[in-house]
């Protein structure tokens, strides 16, 4: 049985990495992994995950359908250092080389329930016409060394990045004993019940 | 002592006339409260979107606080900048926003503005670039100074913010 008085609390997180939106990308694979802080530990699952090479659909939306599992589950003290899923997506230039097509991250949701989150997508962007060209022919393209660096806020006002797409996920979370370590998460969000789309109104 | 945390993003920004946009931000806390970890200002990366015009940052912001009082509720104020081909920025906009007070994950948008300044250098921006910028930064998330400017409207930055308070309801606060 669980303990009167916990120590920590535990966040579990199951769901998919759904899908992209990459109009002018083809054969595209992706991976994701888990960026978290200091006094978080992953207790069960798996941290990171590399998935298939997918097409585009042919219908209309010309998705890229991954359909790749994530499921894992955190324990925590503390939620500073709240875990980030950092996507990164690969595929093939014109001669073949394995190049980066997107980096993207975003928090786990807080709330318990389903997700769906849809993250723009973008790749870091050489300084200089002439390292442009030669990137492209010698298909070495600037990318980060560790995709970390997208779930940190220091030391990105140097790079220069171009977004190009997005990726869809879905994810379900379950929260335990946040309640009972004082921890308040719940609310009733009055924005999203009394907006009314102002410039929508004027347009029309 | 209560404690804040304040998880989320900066998304990026939309309505700006200029493509290559960055964002400075930072965080204004009163005197009672006290950033325990996280880092308080920072700056993003610059993005040049190549599908439609909304300018993505996804710029993660983490931030414990403790506090002994309500009041000096934290605030966050930015700025954004453009860079245009030779590398040159110029101010687009200033803004700032209350930290939600209510617990839960929140979606929020900050307009922002621009100094104009007199008819030189509205004219000296159109044609060179620059503009106007304010010499001191607190003038965007204090009230005090604003009447002596004239300013234009810029473009909405997108946030997407999740409160955690702790201890709120032991000391008897309604949030």
């Amino acid at each position: 049985m669980a303990a009167v008085n916990p120590t920590v609390f535990l966040v579990m997180v199951n769901g998919q990495v759904e899908s992209g939106q990459f109009p002018e990308f083809n054969d595209l694979y992706c991976k994701y992994c888990f960026v978290y802080g200091q006094d978080w530990i992953p207790t069960s699952g798996l941290e990171e995950g590399i998935s298939q090479i997918t097409s585009k659909s042919q219908d209309r939306q010309r998705s890229l359908v991954w359909n790749f599992p994530i499921d894992i589950t955190f324990k925590s003290t503390n939620p500073y250092g709240w875990p980030q899923i950092v996507i990164s997506v690969y595929g093939p230039d014109v001669f073949g080389n394995d190049v980066v097509r997107g980096y993207g991250a975003v928090h786990v949701p807080f709330i318990p329930g389903r997700h769906k989150r849809t993250i723009p997508m973008f790749v870091p962007e050489s300084t200089s016409k002439l390292q442009k060209l030669t990137s492209w022919f010698m298909g070495r393209r600037p990318e980060y060394t560790d995709p970390k660096l997208v779930a940190q806020g220091e030391g990105r006002e140097v790079t220069r990045v171009r977004s190009q797409g997005f990726v869809t996920l879905l994810l379900n979370v379950v929260t335990k004993d946040m309640k009972k370590l004082g921890y308040d998460t719940n609310t009733l969000d009055m924005q999203t019940s009394s907006v009314i789309d102002l410039s929508e109104g004027i347009l029309k | 002592m209560a404690e804040v945390h304040v998880i989320g993003q900066i998304i990026g920004a939309t309505g700006f006339s200029e493509s290559s946009l960055f964002c400075k931000w930072g965080v204004h806390i009163g005197g009672a409260w006290k950033l325990l970890s996280g880092v308080r200002e920072g700056q993003t990366q610059v993005d040049t979107p190549q599908l439609g015009s909304m300018a993505y940052w996804s710029h993660p912001i983490d931030l414990h606080f403790a506090t002994k009082g309500l009041q000096g509720w934290p605030r966050l104020h930015l700025q954004v900048w453009s860079q245009d081909i030779f590398g040159r920025c110029q101010l687009s906009g200033y803004g700032f926003l209350h930290i939600p007070s209510s617990p839960g994950a929140h979606s929020l948008d900050c307009v922002t503005w621009r100094p104009l300044g007199g008819w030189r250098e509205q004219l000296a921006r159109a044609f060179v670039g620059g503009g106007p910028q304010l010499l001191h930064g607190d003038v965007v998330y204090c009230g005090a100074d604003r009447y002596r400017l004239h300013t234009a409207a810029g473009g909405t930055v997108h946030l997407e913010l999740a409160l955690i308070l702790r201890n709120f309801s032991r000391y008897g606060i309604e949030c």
